[in-house]
């Protein structure tokens, strides 16, 4: 036993040694910075953080990139008191209380970071009642990705800017080929609310009042119904595929073999289609009619915990993450300075361009989530009724009334 | 003479007092483990049951309110539990049988059953991050290999993922892949089976499948117990899976109820009410457990049982 | 005739086993073109052997392989150790209160990560060891309950005759754990060893929560990293998992001949 009790003891010790202890190097400040980037994208971020360091010697940057499991790891690490100083975020509505508002230090320094070059509308995605809890350092607008090939094999026109709807769902269906299955255009079966919100703003309406106080009228208005029908339409006279569950990649695969015409997605799908070669343009979204388009924006903007131990320093990365410098190094999402992106370009670009359109269109509404704290769970029950329309190729409506009957418990 | 008693008093005292800590010596490292790492987060957890408890903010004490709430409000309570048992009923029987039919064809010393175990643990051997995306790509409805496969062979595959007929049974066809382990663990099981027994039966001309019923399972019944506990305890939280695959999808047909405790955790933020739902879980879970192990003193046999009369577990 | 039966099906099973694994194999070695074909490329063209290599150092695979060996290496140690005691324990004495605790033992397995992980992480980070190996080594040398459980029904199996005989020897309950159940136990743990090396080589949640820093990542949680929030380098998640097979592969194959083999010694029961 007691032999035992010694090889025991030893492995433990050896472990611990082995296993050592925090490696940080007496009086450098270390700042963690927290993102959901991966590969190219989580490159681009150590490379600004290395400039960072050198512009601020004893300073060190710890970059913690977690992934898919961004949201996982972030809720262990504030529930347990032990959060970053420093992270991407997009969920204000469940953080803002552990987040540090940012107003006061951006009054004290709009000058100095020239303030006025990023759109209001992008600082507007990280505001919870009037107050900003993030920095945007980058961001996208929605548009529609087309393969021009295929366009001029089949012969047929090229979008165009003010294009509606229905002049997708025409072309749309002229691609349609059962043998080869290729299809003309893809609706998700289980979009994600925070994009498809977009389309109940072109079709004027929205998810929820503005003050947040319903969904009765809203959800299940008759504009609502009317782009639920549309889609599940496309889906029932295969002018469009229906992205099932299961595949979340498909759209962008799909669109990269060749299979399918026209793709709606943002920024992040354009640095796959490019590496598969693919020969293609970008319009911006269809409109219902004559009703003004609204695109939904994805920022990724950056926010300080409020348990960090050096706020000024972790507002002066913040800060330098928005500089022009920073943007710049940026390739793979729109960067959050019209000046940068006139410099480089983007904004005559004819693929770029789009996106900056969708831009300047976009400032009107901002998103549902950040309406009503119980948000989260009212928009389950929407994303079934999507579901179940999809699913049915139909009953929109009678799908969204229960939906907003199985809210009505969350909205109080 | 009388202090040479009390010596021999002492001894035996202290020889007693030894004999009767050894066992708990023995076990010492995991009652360690369980004081350190948790019985803590338990009782955490279950208090957290009583509160309205977010990741971040204000914490409220609320009472029962959580378990009033999950019994009698939220329909997705239900219809989550029932997805799980529906789930349970297939994935623990085939994983089961299926587990030992292979144990059993790969328990034999011929050449190649080496290769043929290692190329039925290969799955077992994946990442879940790979597996995921290898299943999307087998069952994907116009595009998936089954669906062409099938296509090939005259018939029109279903859409796996995408109907709700289909979906669960996806899930479980997926989830069988990873039979392996179980496989392997059966297969050690077999090889404490005397060898002895095999040979009397077969010169006296027992057939086979009866050697199977007779010697095999009744020797291998202390690792099917093992294998039947663990299945069901991993059916009921069944989760990685159905959670990258379909989402819980297609209206909510794989919405397993440990996905109901994760959005819940994860998507919600109610902490509190996510520990309520696990201790309901815990309860079915382990009530399951307790009639099964109840039962298994009606067919395990263990050859080492300390006393016969008194079965080891109850 | 049964053995052409046997080996039909068996051929048939491995079929449909290997697929899967056929299907990453050949997904890491496409070029991006074949990746998205259909119907889909069996075989590609030209075979991208690169793909490997440039997959390997888009990040710092080198220092996460080191991380999981430590972990994988340390963590089997302890539990080989720990669960044999244990399991041991519960198998061969009668003690007050052995019945109970088994159930608790057992119960264990039926807690659900989601409400443990924040007390755990609470607890870990007071001890100083989040971004450290240990949260994901030290706890293996406190018996896991799944591989108590099963080397007790291993060792249940064994009769208690050979017990009373080295008792009466004059051996001691260390001695007979040592010297009689420990050898006749080897092919139970070597599946515990095998067993216990995959979940730890494929373990993501814990080294996601636990470790901040990439310099501290392991091997799963580096590939996980290739799956960002909307788009999914699958090139290279196909090319790695590729790889990170390998070693759990070559283990099992032996694990599996020893547990074989190993019977033929131990026929000192029956």
């Amino acid at each position: 036993m007691k032999n035992y009790l010694k090889q025991f003891a030893m492995v433990i010790t050896v472990a611990s040694m082995a296993l050592g202890g925090a490696s940080t190097v007496f009086g450098e400040e270390v700042l963690r910075f927290a993102t959901w980037n991966s590969s190219e994208n989580l490159a681009i971020l150590q490379k600004i953080s290395k400039r960072f360091e050198a512009a601020n010697p004893g300073v060190k940057v710890q970059v913690e990139s977690y992934g898919d499991g961004y949201d996982k790891k972030l809720i262990a690490a504030f529930g347990a008191g032990n959060p970053p100083d420093v992270m991407y975020m997009w969920n204000y509505p469940k953080y803002y209380t552990s987040l540090v508002p940012l107003d006061e230090f951006m009054a004290r320094d709009a000058e100095d970071m020239d303030l006025e070059d990023i759109p209001a509308g992008l600082i507007n995605t990280t505001r919870i009642e009037g107050k900003a809890y993030g920095i945007p350092a980058g961001f996208t607008t929605h548009v529609v990705f087309y393969n021009k090939d295929m366009f001029a094999t089949s012969g047929i026109a090229e979008p165009e800017a003010g294009w509606t709807w229905s002049d997708l769902r025409e072309k749309a269906a002229k691609f349609r080929d059962k043998s080869s299955k290729t299809y003309g255009f893809a609706v998700e079966m289980k979009p994600d609310p925070y994009d498809y919100e977009q389309f109940f703003w072109s079709n004027g309406t929205r998810f929820i009042a503005e003050d947040g106080s319903s969904v009765d009228g809203y959800m299940n208005s008759p504009e609502a119904v009317e782009v639920l029908t549309m889609f599940a339409e496309m889906a029932r006279t295969e002018e469009a595929t229906v992205l099932g569950v299961g595949d979340s990649t498909s759209g962008s695969a799909l669109f990269k073999g060749g299979k399918l015409a026209m793709f709606q997605s943002a920024m992040w799908s354009k640095g796959g289609i490019d590496k598969a070669g693919i020969n293609y343009g970008v319009a911006m979204l269809p409109a219902f009619g004559n009703k003004p388009v609204h695109s939904s924006i994805g920022a990724s903007a950056m926010s300080i915990a409020k348990a960090t131990k050096n706020p000024e320093l972790a507002w002066k990365f913040v800060k330098f993450y928005a500089s022009p410098e920073a943007v710049k190094l940026r390739e793979n999402d729109l960067p959050v300075r019209t000046s940068i992106a006139e410099e480089m370009n983007l904004t005559t670009d004819p693929v770029y361009k789009p996106f900056f359109e969708m831009l300047a269109l976009s400032d009107r509404e901002s998103n549902a989530f950040l309406r009503h704290r119980n948000w989260s769970k009212i928009q389950a029950n929407l994303e079934r009724a999507i579901e179940a329309t999809m699913f049915e190729k139909g009953n929109a409506k009678k799908h969204l009334d229960n939906a907003v009957a199985r809210s009505r418990r969350h909205l109080n | 003479m009388s202090t040479l008693v009390v010596q021999d008093d002492v001894a035996e005292e202290r020889h007693r007092f030894i004999e009767k800590l050894t066992p708990y010596l023995f076990i010492s490292p995991w009652i360690l483990g369980f004081l350190f790492f948790t019985l803590g987060p338990l009782i955490f957890s279950f208090v957290m049951g009583f509160y309205d408890w977010p990741v971040v903010g204000e914490r409220t004490f609320v009472g029962l309110q959580n378990y009033e709430v999950m019994l009698t409000e939220d329909p997705l309570f239900w219809d989550s539990l029932w997805v799980t048992v529906k789930f349970a009923l297939f994935f623990v029987p085939f994983n089961v049988v299926l587990g030992l039919l292979l144990a059993v064809l790969l328990n034999q010393k011929v050449i190649g059953t080496g290769v043929f175990r290692t190329i039925f643990y290969l799955p077992s051997v994946i990442s879940g991050v790979a597996l995921v995306t290898i299943w999307a790509w087998i069952y994907s409805h116009e595009y998936g290999i089954l669906n062409f496969l099938l296509g090939l062979a005259g018939i029109e595959g279903p859409n796996w993922l995408g109907d709700p007929n289909w979906s669960l049974l996806a899930i479980v066809i997926a989830s069988l892949w990873g039979l392996g382990g179980t496989m392997l663990i059966l297969l050690t099981g077999l090889q404490s089976i005397p060898k002895e027994l095999y040979e009397a039966a077969r010169m006296s001309g027992v057939p086979g499948w009866a050697r199977l019923v007779y010697i095999t399972i009744p020797m291998l019944s202390p690792m099917l117990l093992f294998t039947l506990i663990t299945s069901i305890i991993s059916a009921f939280q069944q989760l990685t899976i159905a959670l990258l695959l379909t989402k819980g999808g297609p209206l909510e047909s794989t919405y397993f109820f440990a996905m109901y405790v994760y959005d819940n955790a994860f998507m919600y933020f109610e902490m509190g009410f996510a520990a309520a739902n696990s201790w309901v879980m815990f309860l079915i879970i382990l009530i399951l457990s307790m009639l099964v192990l109840k039962s298994s003193s009606a067919w395990v046999y263990y050859e080492g049982e300390m006393n016969n009369s008194e079965a080891a577990d109850d | 005739m049964t053995r052409a039966l046997t080996y039909g099906a068996l051929l048939f099973l491995s079929a449909m086993f290997i697929i899967p694994f056929y299907w990453t194999f050949i997904t890491a070695v496409k070029s991006i073109g074949e990746l998205y074909q259909f119907p889909p490329v069996f075989w590609p063209d030209e075979v991208m052997w690169d793909n490997f290599v440039t997959a390997w150092f888009k990040q710092p695979f080198d220092v996460y392989l080191k991380n999981s060996v430590i972990v994988v290496v340390l963590s089997t140690m302890g539990q080989l150790f720990s669960c044999s005691l244990v399991a041991f324990g519960f198998a061969r004495f009668k003690f007050r209160g052995r019945d109970a605790i088994f159930v608790l033992l057992l119960s264990t397995m039926m807690i659900p990560w989601d409400v443990k992980m924040i007390p755990l992480y609470m607890e870990f980070n007071m001890l100083g060891w989040i971004n450290t190996l240990k949260p994901l080594i030290v706890p293996a040398y406190f018996a896991d309950a799944f591989f108590v459980f099963l080397l007790r029904q291993y060792i249940m199996t064994v009769p208690t005759e050979i017990d009373e005989a080295a008792r009466m020897d004059g051996a001691n309950s260390w001695q007979i754990y040592w010297r009689i159940h420990l050898p006749l136990m080897m092919p139970a743990l070597v599946l515990v060893g095998t067993l216990h090396f995959m979940n730890a080589w494929n373990d993501y949640l814990g080294p996601l929560i636990y470790l901040n820093d990439q310099s501290k990542y392991t091997l799963t949680l580096g590939l996980s990293m290739f799956k960002g929030l909307n788009e999914t380098d699958i090139t290279s998640i196909a090319a790695i998992t590729v790889v990170l097979c390998i070693p759990p592969l070559i283990l099992f194959f032996f694990a599996q001949r020893y547990i074989m083999d190993g019977s033929i010694g131990s026929s000192v029961k029956g």
